[in-house]
Formats: structure tokens, sequence, C-alpha cells
């Protein structure tokens, strides 16, 4: 009886670590994912790169455009986002990775215009040559991510959208502040991805 | 008394909630009139599900367009602005232009780019409409919610005593299916068949029609699924026109099976139904023999969904009060079309449908064996000649046959002209070619005659079409033309120049015409694309915004380009 519990105990304990192991590649996939900082314009025609901001302890990147109906519901939210967060130690940054060949509206003066009209209290950059774009895995506008510092490396801690409902912000659970609001309390962020959709960033290659 | 009351509670519950089904009012697109027409493509959203509003694209509305009226004669004039975030094309289904205004798949119309097609309208009154055509992209922007009705109005079908008050006894009804994903957006790949019906993109559509006859027009613009239509107390109706106008005298009927990218107008009488009662719109789906598309068991993956092989739903009317003068009878008789027979034909073409079988690695359904190749012109069709085509389906499925620029008369069905139903007699451009059948139709490709642009011929399942189960013809004059001098031939000169308001294009010999007109901005992108432009006042340069562009024009006689600069200022 004794060799019996003995046989069992080390056999679930192997079975434990092989499971460990598994999920090792999965964690890797959603949460290890590394992004290289950038040097893009904003729309009050300064540089900005993540270095810049010394006390922060992560992110809200929102990559979003000008001509999107569907992003341009979420303006307000943004604001608000950042309002809340900047202060906690996490800014909001958002990044227009749109083609600016095909889609005129999307050069910087439209940017300009956008964030002077719609009163952004964030940065608004352009990312003209779509490069952080790309580093991101950005698809959609919008598409949100939360990412934050480890050893001096920014990791990706969530990806996709900002909450579940685009027109009545009043009824939405917001994926963002849920994710980010379990960060700074030192948990898992429960639900690192969410399917994002809206209008396609289509990249030149 | 206690169990007597839980009782009463119960069952009052109960018949609450198992005989309420709520009901949306059936959106009727706005209407657009004239001869000058303004369409805006563009990414919307709709509420179409509690929870998240789902991603649709619209023209000019947030689901589907506007319905165009035009009148027999007439030149229209379409400005089609594609704001959608992806290009795209607006072909006009039925209707008889050239080759270079189709707005097929060669009619590409950029993100940001105004398109400015223009025709002579030279159908019969009839029920017609536009969607996109883009190729392999067809399916997900039709999905998309894209498209229109054409409503063509001439002198013999307005002196009918039909039905002719839009909205209110002559109804516009589109009919689709969409399935949703779980954050409400539409599924667009591996999915035949939707879950959920849509009527003029309204979920659970009612509509209140007035104690008469009415009128409907109904459009199947699914991507597979065909409707067996009938109303819920299988009364008789009326079919009063086809795809291509108005029968030669009404069809009476109790089922019509309406196949995608067909468009039918029946007349029904409420008449003798008690205002506040109410009827169905049926789509008898459910016994149909296999290779009717929606009959395939499953209710979900590729093949199957919620709404295969059952009957269900596709309007609720609510009878309310008579209009003033309203319709009464259905005319004994319509119009006189006179149609081609077989005999008139000169030339016969066939056309196998080939492929699409299940299996490890399946070839997608074709035509001949030969899948759709962009710059491969499969027919040679000689102007004002009569052809007969005849589509076999020896395929494991059913299909519908569209051919653009034509109506067409069916003459038989497996080599019987006896097959051919009534309700299918008229004029036509789409036809369903069942499982094993064949068809034969007859039809005159007059009027336009283009050897560089082609008309397309294709299953309009859009699955199938963007797969390649498409095939272009072109339509040539045989009276060829002595070049002489080619050098030099397109020479043009633009004045103004710098120019604000109107641009002109000036030749160098008088017979000189543009074939072909694109502005392009000095990024390199095309802003305005204009065919066969009458440049007799000009171009309305007003929507280019300041700077330096370039004016690429196509001669009409060799079809050489030639490209200017000009200023805006």
């Amino acid at each position: 009886m004794y060799s019996r519990n003995y046989f069992f105990t080390l056999i679930s304990f192997i079975g434990f670590l092989l499971i460990i192991k598994a999920q090792e590649p999965i964690n890797k996939l959603l949460h290890n994912k590394f992004i290289n900082d950038f040097k893009l314009k904003n729309f009050d025609n300064s540089i900005i790169s993540l270095s810049n901001y010394k006390e922060a302890k992560g992110f809200i990147i929102v990559f979003t455009c000008n001509h999107c109906p569907f992003a341009k519901l979420y303006s307000k939210r943004f604001n608000a986002l950042n309002s809340k967060y900047k202060k906690l130690g996490v800014p909001l940054i958002a990044i227009n990775s749109m083609d600016t060949l095909i889609y005129e509206e999307e050069n910087f003066e439209g940017l300009k215009i956008k964030a002077i009209i719609e009163k952004f209290n964030f940065p608004y950059l352009s990312d003209a040559s779509q490069e952080t774009g790309k580093n991101f895995g950005a698809l959609f506008t919008p598409q949100a991510f939360v990412i934050w510092k480890e050893e001096n490396k920014w990791i990706i801690k969530y990806n996709g959208a900002i909450d579940n409902n685009a027109e009545h912000p009043d009824k939405a659970k917001s994926y963002i502040s849920e994710a980010v609001d379990q960060i700074l309390n030192h948990n898992l962020v429960l639900n690192p991805k969410t399917d994002s959709f809206g209008c396609k960033i289509f990249y030149r290659n | 008394m206690k169990n007597k009351t839980l009782f009463l509670i119960i069952s009052v519950y109960l018949s609450n909630n198992l005989s309420s089904q709520t009901y949306n009012n059936l959106w009727i697109p706005d209407t657009l009139s004239g001869v000058n027409f303004s369409l805006t493509i563009k990414d919307t959203i709709k509420q179409l599900r509690p929870g998240n509003q789902t991603i649709t694209g619209s023209v000019n509305n947030n689901f589907w367009g506007p319905t165009l009226f035009f009148n027999k004669g007439d030149v229209v004039h379409l400005n089609v602005k594609n704001k959608l975030n992806d290009s795209t094309t607006i072909h006009w289904h039925g209707m008889h232009l050239p080759a270079v205004m189709d707005g097929g798949p060669h009619q590409v119309i950029p993100p940001g780019t105004l398109w400015q097609p223009y025709w002579k309208v030279s159908n019969n009154a009839g029920t017609y409409w536009y969607h996109p055509h883009l190729h392999e992209m067809t399916l997900e922007h039709l999905t998309k919610g894209i498209g229109g009705f054409i409503i063509v109005r001439d002198p013999i079908e307005s002196s009918l005593a039909l039905p002719r008050k839009y909205g209110i006894d002559d109804i516009p009804l589109v009919l689709t299916s969409r399935r949703y994903d779980a954050n409400n957006q539409f599924v667009t790949t591996n999915t035949a068949y939707g879950d959920y019906m849509l009527s003029n993109g309204t979920p659970s559509a009612q509509i209140n029609l007035p104690k008469q006859y009415v009128r409907l027009r109904i459009l199947n613009a699914e991507v597979e699924r065909g409707y067996d239509l009938g109303f819920s107390d299988n009364r008789i109706f009326y079919i009063i026109a086809n795809d291509g106008g108005l029968l030669n005298s009404p069809i009476a009927v109790t089922r019509v099976k309406l196949m995608v990218g067909e468009r039918v107008e029946i007349m029904v009488n409420l008449g003798s139904d008690q205002i506040g009662s109410s009827l169905n719109l049926m789509a008898y789906n459910s016994g149909q023999t296999f290779g009717f598309p929606g009959s395939e068991p499953g209710t979900n993956g590729a093949f199957g969904s919620l709404l295969n092989n059952i009957n269900f739903n596709v309007l609720h009317i609510n009878v309310i009060a008579s209009t003033n003068n309203p319709i009464i009878s259905v005319p004994a008789s319509l119009t006189s079309n006179s149609y081609y027979t077989s005999a008139n034909a000169t030339v016969t073409r066939t056309i196998n449908i080939t492929n699409g079988n299940p299996g490890p690695n399946p070839i997608p359904f074709n035509f001949d064996n030969t899948s759709f190749a962009i710059g491969t012109i499969n027919k040679t069709v000689n102007l004002n000649d009569i052809e007969k085509w005849t589509i076999i389906n020896n395929n494991v499925f059913g299909h519908t046959f569209h051919i653009h620029d034509v109506e067409f008369k069916i003459v038989d069905r497996n080599g019987s002209p006896t097959g051919v139903g009534s309700h299918e007699s008229g004029w036509k451009d789409v036809i369903y070619v069942p499982r094993n059948e064949s068809v034969s139709f007859v039809a005159k490709f007059d009027d336009y005659a283009d050897a560089t642009h082609p008309f397309m011929y294709h299953c309009h399942f859009s699955n199938h079409e963007d797969e390649g189960m498409m095939g272009q013809f072109i339509v040539t004059n045989t009276i060829t033309t002595v070049n002489e001098n080619i050098i030099n031939e397109n020479e043009f000169m633009l004045y103004p120049n710098p120019a604000k308001n109107i641009l002109n294009v000036s030749f160098d010999k008088s017979y000189m015409q543009a074939y072909y007109i694109r502005i392009i901005n000095s990024s390199g992108k095309t802003l305005m694309m204009l065919p066969k432009p009458n440049l007799e006042n000009g171009i309305d340069i007003n929507g280019l915004k300041s700077g330096t562009y370039f004016l690429q024009l196509t001669d009409d006689k060799n079809k050489l380009t030639n490209t200017k600069k000009f200023i805006k200022e």
C-alpha cells in the first residue's frame, strides 16, 4: 500500500511537470511578445518614444485612424482611459498605421485635424512607414494593446478590442480597463486576447 | 385556492411568452430619381442583435442602398464614390449598356475614387439591382450589405392598373440571411447559408399592408440559398414580372422558386382579409430534392444552417385599412413581348458545369473545366447576332446562371420546350439550372460592341463565382477599321491650365473621342474614372483639392493612352 501511494504520487508529479512544460509555449504565445520602442511624430510635431516616459509602468497603445467609422466611435473613450490611467502610471498613446498613399485622409494633416477637433488629451502618432503597426501585429482599427515593462523590455499583456459595445459606451464591458486593473493589482490578466474588428489595416510590403 | 392562483400566474406568463414574437418594421429603402444619381459606398455599422453592433457596408445608408428609379429612354448618370476601406465595383445587374459601364471585375474602383458611368436606359420596366462584383471579394462585399434596387418605369407599365405607391402597396423586398460570430460580426468564411433572415436588412421583419391588391418586388440576394416562396395560408398569388420585365399575362401560382440573383414581381389580394389580421410570406424550403440550395441537412458548418431544410417566415404582414383608389383586380393582359425562338438563333453554344466535387484536392466549380482568368476572353460574339446558349448541369449540385448585357428567353429545359415553366416565361437574366438538368435560352446581342472590355457570365452563387465559376465574352463589330497614322492619333490638349472648376479637353483630330479618362494625383492615386466621357462641357474638377494632377486619356479608335499634366487651383 505504501509503495502504491508512492508510485501514484510520483506519476502525478511527473504528469504535473509535463503539463507545466506543455503550457509554457502557450503562455509564451499570449504574453511574452516583446515590442520594440519607436520614434514617431505626434500631431503637435514632437517626436514620441516609449522611453520618453521615465515614470510609466506600462502603456495602453491603441491603433486607430481618421476615416474608419468604427474607430471614430471610440475617441471619447480614449480620452477617458488616458485621464484615468495616466496618473496611475499607464498612459494611453494612439498610433495611425494606415496606408497614407491609398487613403489621403490618413496623412499627417488629417491626423492633426482629428486630434485637435476631437480634443485628444494623449499623443496621436503617425506611423507612416507602418513599421510599428507591423511590430505589434495590429490588424484592424480600432485595436488595443496593453504593454508592460518587465526587465527593461516591453511585453504585450493584452491584445484585442477596447470593449464589447461600440455605439453604447454605458453598456460596454471594457476589456482594457479590466486588463490594466488586473496588472496594477499584481493579478493575472484573465482575458489576454479578444477579437478585434473594424477597418482592416492594409500593409504595403 | 392557492393552486388555482399559481396555475393562473403560470399560464399568463406562458401565454405571453409563447405567443409574442417581436417583429421589427421592414426598412423600405429611400429612393433616388431623375437622371443624376450619387451613390457613396461606405463602411458603417448597424444594430442587428442585442449587444455589439455589426460592421456592415452600405450605399448611402447603414445596410443596402437606395432604390434608383430610371425612366426607359433617359440617359442616366451615376456618380459612384467608393469610401470603403477596400477596392470594389458596382455592377448594374440586368442593365443593357456598354461593357465599359458594366461595373464587372474590370471596372475596379479603388478606395477614395469617383467612377462616373452613364448609359441610355433601354430595359423594359421591371425590377433590377446593383451590387459589387470584385473578383474573389464579391461574397464578402455582398455580405456586408452593399447593393440596392433599380426600378425602371416605362409607358407600357405605367398605363396598367397596377399597385405603384412605393412603400404603401408596391414593396421592394430583398431576401438574404446571415451567420454571426460571438461578437455579432458577419461570418464570411466556410459558410454557404446564413442562420437568420434579413428582409431589407431587417431581422424578423413585419409590414402593414392595405386591404387590397399589393405588389411585392422580391429579390434573392443570398450567397446560395433558394426560396420556395408562398403564403402561410397557401393562397393564390400572381406573377406579373420576371427579371427583365412584365410577362404577357399574369400567372396564378401558390408557390414560386426564387433563386440567387432572380427577381419576381407578384400581386396578392389582401382585400378579403380582416383589418388587424396577419399572414406570413414564407420560404417552404423543407423536403426539396437534393441539389436545391438550402436543402442540405445539418444546422451548422460549411453547408448547414438553422434555416436549412425547414419552412420559415420571410415577412410578417399585418392588414390595415385600404388606401384611396386601391387596386382591386389583376389586369388580364400586361404587355406583348416579342420573344426570340430557337429558330431565330444563328449561333449555338454549349456550356458545361464542371468540377466542385467533394473529396481530397477538390477543383472549385467552373465551366467547361476552365476556371475564370481575368485576361482570357472565353467567347466572342458578333454584334446583332441572336445566339442560343445551352447550359448543361451533370454536376453534383444546382446553380444559377447569369449573363451580363442581355435579357434572354428560356426556350427549353432538358431539350423540351414544354419543360419551361409559365412562371419563367418572360425576359430573364438569371436562370436556375437544377442538378442533372440542362436549360437553353436565346438572346440578341445588340447595340454595344467593345473588343476591349468584356461582359461576364457566371454562377450567381457568390462563393462559386469568387472561386472561378465565371467566364467572359466580348461583343465585337465585324466591320474592321483601317488604321491610318497610329502615331500621335491620341494627341490632345487641356485648357485652361491651371483650371479651377472645369477642365476642357480638345483633340487634334475632330473625329477623336475619349474611350476612358482617369485623373490621377501626384502620388499616383486615381481619383476619378470617366468611361466614354462626354467632353462637350468639360470635366467638373470641383471635387479635387488644389495641386498637380495627371489626366490619362485612352482614345476610342486605337485604345492608345497618353498622359498630360494639369494644375487645379
